[in-house]
């Protein structure tokens, strides 16, 4: 009996999380779809269904868990490649955040503020011009731009901690004016807060 | 001028070493290239060959040639060779004194070396010493000796005896590995798959203090060798430009918090730390005056890099460099009255001498790749730096004057030297007081 309520119960949450699903796809669903659910339910609920019945909807509802965390992973991760890809660019021995730096920024805030899970580690670079000393202050300059802005954008400071690379980490190997341009940033690594 | 001399000597340089031959020590002797007319004062000494007993199988370099090497390198000496001795040779060369020695092996398969320094002229022996040692400690015993040389006929201590920290790139991570001063019996000091970077010696050359990044952060650690690491000052986020205070051991370093690079100064026995100077500036790349009553750094107040200096107490802060844009990583002169520092120009390093006042400008490195990160020999007579001049980055000795460079190391990545202080143990004993 015990094990009987469990499988209803099982049943009911999926019935509620298909109904979930059907309704986050197709917002303007039928109500076909929904009746159709909804048998489905008092169906499952009866007492007279077969224990390999109930097996095979524990194995469904743990696929579609499995699913929906997959997809909802899948989606943190792109918003978090998305934020990881965003590097901010200086130019030579400067930490002021360019234009196009702040456009780049202001989209990285907008994510920081709807998903309030994540914090970043901003880590700033140098391209390969310069001691190694220098470098590290320079770096910590750039990431600290980065930081003060997204602060003004709204994102607490718990949530970012800034570090610097110097020229130890470059993005683009070479003594090339294209290499350095390209190490000369600020970039994130995303963590999200359990 | 100085340009046609310095294409002259680079193609000379070359053509010696395309015909250096590939035979076992081929790569032990290295291109020496003449930067101008060089000012250093040297005297000739006279260097003949070993008289040599049978039954030695020679795997390393002979007595004469690591002697040979070693006054090369000195800054203080022209060698004038000779396969035996000559005294119309040595009197010509205004050799006063030559070297040599007698070598033979022992039953139980060491060498037992004679070791001699004499009066050209009269023949009178100044110096002599024996050591029985296994061939590959070979080297190490002719520096010693030599270092008694040095002592003997300039009443300084030598630097033959001395070894060199450096960052070197071992399978793709940067490593803190440690060599004698001419480059040999390198050992690997930390084994981390994090970039390990910054290395210099603690007193008495006892251990060093270094950056590793197995935190994903640059954080300073220290590790007296043969013993386990320590991290250093904890308590900060981010701390690196490590500079050990030769009177009493404390450490200075730099720690960038929220943007800001500030100077620290902290015992390394306790962990505690302190602030060195309320600035507003960043400050960065400390180091000691030789009697630690100074300190310079560089600051980024006028935008871009310069160096200061400023008492131990943080008093009389001074600037020291006006020329260029970019004027970073000073290190004092052991004799106390000059330092030496990188500026970059045009996007590429050199190395510069200046007085303390910022007068006396001297460009050591020129038209040869970039150069960076010199390093005093303990004794003021030479620098040592890595440069990219060959392609990849090696270790450089040169005279103070920018004469006499040699290359001491020869593959994969080399970069960040930093000489040890003296090695009291090699001590030649000399009287307190002297210099």
């Amino acid at each position: 009996m015990k094990n009987l309520v469990k499988i209803a119960l099982i049943s009911g949450a999926a019935c509620l999380a298909l109904v979930a699903c059907a309704k986050k796809q197709q917002p303007q669903t039928d109500p076909a779809a929904e009746s159709a659910t909804a048998a489905e339910a008092s169906q499952s609920a009866e007492p007279a269904m077969t224990q390999a019945q109930a097996d095979s909807l524990a194995a469904e509802q743990a696929r579609l868990d499995a699913e929906r965390l997959e997809a909802e992973r899948a989606r943190l991760e792109a918003l978090i490649n998305q934020i990881m890809s965003e590097d901010v660019y200086f130019d030579f021995d400067r930490s002021e955040l360019t234009e196009k730096a702040k456009e780049l920024l202001a989209q990285v805030g907008e994510l920081l503020l709807k998903e309030q899970r994540f914090t970043i580690t901003i880590e700033g670079h140098t391209d390969a011009r310069g001691t190694e000393d220098y470098n590290f202050t320079l770096g910590a300059k750039r990431a600290m731009k980065v930081k003060e802005f997204l602060a003004a954008y709204g994102i607490e400071n718990s949530r970012m901690e800034s570090v610097s690379y110097g020229k130890e980490a470059p993005k683009a190997q070479g003594e090339t004016e294209e290499a350095y341009s390209q190490n000369r940033r600020a970039n994130f690594r995303v963590n999200i807060k359990q | 001028m100085r340009k046609v001399l310095n294409r002259f000597v680079w193609a000379v340089a070359l053509a010696l070493a395309c015909v250096v031959p590939q035979g076992a020590f081929a790569s032990i002797d290295t291109i020496a290239v003449d930067v101008g007319i060089s000012v250093f004062k040297t005297t000739p000494i006279g260097i003949v060959p070993f008289e040599e007993k049978p039954g030695i199988d020679w795997i390393e370099e002979k007595p004469h040639q690591i002697l040979t090497r070693d006054a090369n390198l000195s800054g203080r000496f022209d060698v004038v060779a000779s396969e035996k001795f000559n005294l119309a040779l040595f009197s010509r060369s205004k050799a006063k004194h030559y070297m040599t020695g007698k070598v033979e092996p022992t039953s139980d398969g060491r060498l037992a070396v004679d070791c001699y320094l004499y009066v050209s002229q009269s023949k009178d022996l100044l110096l002599g010493e024996r050591y029985t040692v296994p061939q590959k400690e070979l080297r190490r015993a002719m520096h010693a000796f030599f270092d008694k040389v040095i002592y003997q006929l300039w009443g300084e201590r030598g630097v033959a005896s001395t070894r060199i920290a450096y960052v070197s790139k071992i399978d793709g991570v940067k490593q803190v590995v440690v060599a004698d001063y001419d480059g040999f019996h390198r050992s690997q000091i930390t084994r981390d798959s994090t970039i390990s970077m910054m290395p210099v010696w603690t007193r008495g050359n006892k251990g060093l203090v270094y950056v590793n990044f197995k935190t994903n952060r640059p954080r300073l650690y220290t590790k007296n060798f043969g013993r386990p690491e320590k991290p250093l000052f904890e308590q900060f986020d981010q701390t690196y430009s490590p500079a050990v205070n030769p009177v009493n051991g404390e450490l200075l370093f730099s720690s960038s918090k929220d943007g800001k690079t500030d100077l620290y100064i902290g015992n390394m026995e306790t962990g505690k730390a302190r602030k060195f100077a309320y600035l507003k500036s960043n400050q960065t790349s400390p180091a000691w005056s030789p009697y630690a009553t100074e300190v310079l750094f560089t600051s980024d107040r006028g935008g871009g890099p310069q160096i200061f200096v400023m008492g131990k107490d943080g008093s009389d802060l001074r600037r020291v460099t006006f020329m260029g844009r970019y004027n970073e990583r000073a290190s004092w002169s052991p004799e106390g009255d000059r330092i030496a520092y990188t500026s970059m120009d045009n996007g590429k390093m050199n190395i510069y001498t200046c007085a303390l006042d910022g007068s006396d400008i001297v460009q050591l490195t020129n038209n040869a790749g970039n150069n960076e990160h010199p390093t005093w020999s303990p004794d003021g007579k030479l620098i040592a730096f890595a440069s990219n001049r060959s392609g990849t980055y090696q270790i450089y000795i040169m005279r103070k004057d920018g004469s006499n460079v040699t290359r001491i190391t020869q593959a994969g990545e080399n970069t960040a030297p930093t000489w040890s202080w003296f090695y009291d143990d090699n001590k030649p004993q000399p009287k307190e007081g002297s210099k």
